[in-house]
């Protein structure tokens, strides 16, 4: 038996757990797979039994959402179980040709989707961007996100943010090319030393410049600054926040109209594993002519799209309905014209379910900078 | 069984735009990624899962610059044993037949059963460097393997044909085998063991390290000189078609069935 066994009951304080089965019972991907966090949990306590629980391919399907610990009474992270039993395969090097190329890629190249460092400014071309410089304060740091820097479907998102930063006179400055993935989902793969490598180097390059607070576009960079990268010293945003500033102090204001029906998703990084609810929906407020409306799912119960967690780069073997299709239904059903989010794995995993649901004549995925973008004056 | 797994550093450019640069002798690698060359990595895995049927060593072997050590660390990571780099100015690596006589030069003097290599490199694409190895070890070798069968100081090596056709031949050890992709799913190489990895040896040699002369290997000694790179300009013929998904769609196939294709 290794060391790295014998701590999993330490690790995740499995004797904490009361078996109330919150976690299992509040957990969103139940309704399509096989997984039973909370049976998890009980059977991890067998240390003879981890190397058996880890080839189970439910392991695969947790979605990091979060959920079970914010349900937990016992305050334990149910997730994380699931978490260790994937690293136990990560050492043995024995997970997805599909895992093992994102976490190899964010280890040569600092992002998950096999795309060259030496691109990672490329969607700065063409553009009237601040880059940061060590030896020069400033307010907000802006701290990209590898999905939107390489995917082409969000890519928007930034540009759109850098002409809202440069309209408002907001004193901002991106991080640039040395910019690396903040290794969320290496985390939540269980490839935790690679994280623990990437937050002693992140940290080292974010707190060599003189910035105030860092901004990110993607909740799970700011879910991960905020809660697993203990020494940065500057304040952590998520952009809706600092645009929801902005508006406030009326430094920004959206002049054209929007005359539609917006329903927004929150992304579970931001809204309930980091409270961020009102920001989001303070923006869309503003927008004139649009109307807002509610999931019945909306907040703290909001459905998880299966974006995180790393599934990004597993499939399920569930042919059931995925939860992204559930949710873009359910905002048919309200009748909006736009689905809006505030998370690139949000955007993509929706933005297909749409497609597969054939309403895209109907209906409109959108991230909320893509949708604000388009609202300034000229 | 202890075997040799020769792996060669790539550029990917499956997605990056390839320029020429202003020498005509070059790529300009800027904005590429590098990785271990794709078969070189199915070489890597077979070589581990036979050390692990088998018993015995595994050493990775490379000619190129001092970037290609975190891929060697890497490859060790998997279980390779030790490596070995061989870094000289005066290769020319536009010429096969002078890598492989390094190579060979680094192996000939071991104890060896194996020697694993990628069928072919993604950069240059010549095929030639394992087959070109085994004439300079002066033993067989089988190209394009998807299968290995160790028995008892002999392989079984299925060979990869045109046409779907598998042939298996059985080849007297020592030999070297020029791997085919998708003939393992190489496992991944976690952070600890690339840390691990640090601790494994990796000897840098140069050619008069391995004895080779400049007469043997040298610019000037090659029989292969590198002209120029270019882009093939666009052919009058080439046509884009344009419109809607759907109307490509019905255009390109009435083009298909015109031109006899369906």
């Amino acid at each position: 038996m290794n060391t790295e066994l014998q701590n999993f009951i330490e690790k995740y304080d499995l004797y904490g757990c009361i078996q109330c089965g919150r976690c299992t019972g509040g957990c969103p991907v139940t309704v399509r797979t096989n997984l039973n966090v909370r049976r998890f949990v009980y059977d991890s306590i067998d240390e003879d039994a981890l190397e058996e629980l880890a080839k189970l391919p439910e392991i695969w399907d947790c979605t990091a959402c979060s959920t079970c610990a914010v349900r937990c009474p016992k305050g334990l992270k149910p997730l994380e179980v699931l978490i260790g039993l994937r690293g136990i395969l990560v050492l043995e090097g024995q997970v997805e040709p599909t895992v093992r190329d994102a976490l190899e890629s964010i280890f040569r190249e600092g992002n998950p989707w096999s795309k060259a460092r030496a691109t990672r400014s490329d969607w700065m071309e063409g553009l009237d961007v601040k880059v940061a410089d060590p030896e020069t304060e400033v307010e907000n740091l802006i701290f990209v996100c590898c999905t939107v820097v390489y995917d082409p479907r969000v890519q928007v998102t930034v540009k759109n943010l850098v002409k809202i930063l440069n309209k408002a006179d907001v004193d901002y400055a991106f991080v640039g090319d040395d910019e690396s993935c903040c290794a969320s989902e290496a985390f939540n793969l269980g490839e935790e030393e690679l994280f623990e490598m990437m937050v002693e180097d992140n940290t080292e390059l974010l707190n060599s410049f003189k910035a105030k607070r860092i901004v990110t576009i993607s909740p799970h960079c700011f879910n991960a600054f905020k809660k697993q990268y203990p020494d940065l010293k500057a304040e952590v945003l998520h952009y809706t926040q600092l645009i929801g500033e902005l508006l406030e102090d009326k430094k920004l204001e959206f002049t054209k109209e929007l005359p539609q029906k917006i329903v927004f998703h929150d992304p579970c990084f931001l809204g309930k594993q980091n409270d961020v609810y009102d920001e989001p929906r303070f923006v869309l407020s503003q927008i004139p002519g649009a109307e807002l409306v509610e999931f019945e799912r909306n907040k703290e119960r909001s459905l998880c799209c299966e974006g995180g967690g790393g599934k990004m780069w597993v499939e399920s073997d569930s042919k059931l309905e995925r939860l992204a299709e559930t949710r873009v239904k359910d905002a048919h059903a309200l009748g909006a014209d736009v689905l809006a989010a505030a998370c690139p794995f949000c955007i993509l995993t929706l933005d297909d379910a749409l497609k597969a649901k054939g309403f895209e004549e109907e209906m409109k995925v959108s991230e909320i900078l893509e949708i604000i973008g388009d609202l300034l004056e000229e | 069984m202890n075997t040799f797994v020769c792996v060669k550093r790539v550029p990917d450019t499956s997605e990056a735009e390839v320029k020429v640069d202003a020498t005509e002798k070059d790529v300009d690698s800027s904005k590429f990624s590098f990785d271990i060359n794709d078969a070189d990595n199915y070489a890597v895995e077979e070589a581990v899962q036979i050390k692990e049927a088998q018993g015995g060593t595994v050493q990775v072997l490379c000619c190129g610059p001092q970037d290609a050590d975190m891929m060697i660390r890497m490859a060790l990571a998997k279980g390779g044993d030790s490596a070995m780099r061989i870094d000289d100015p005066r290769i020319n690596f536009s010429d096969p037949l002078q890598v492989a006589k390094v190579l060979a030069a680094a192996i000939k003097e071991q104890e060896y059963d194996l020697v694993l290599t990628g069928c072919w490199a993604d950069d240059d694409g010549f095929m030639a460097v394992g087959v070109a190895l085994a004439e300079e070890l002066g033993i067989p070798h089988a190209a394009m393997v998807k299968k290995v069968e160790v028995e008892d100081g002999k392989v079984k090596a299925h060979r990869e044909l045109e046409g779907g056709i598998s042939e298996v031949v059985e080849i007297t050890l020592p030999a070297v085998l020029t791997i085919q992709t998708g003939i393992n799913e190489p496992r991944y190489a976690p952070i600890r063991g690339i840390r691990q990895a640090q601790k494994k040896e990796l000897k840098v040699l140069k050619l008069d390290d391995l004895g080779i002369s400049e007469e043997e290997v040298s610019e000037d000694s090659s029989l292969i000189e590198l002209k120029r790179f270019y882009i093939p300009e666009v052919e009058s013929k080439a046509e884009i078609i344009e419109g809607e998904p759907e109307e490509k769609a019905e255009k390109l196939a009435e083009k298909m069935v015109k031109g006899g294709l369906i």
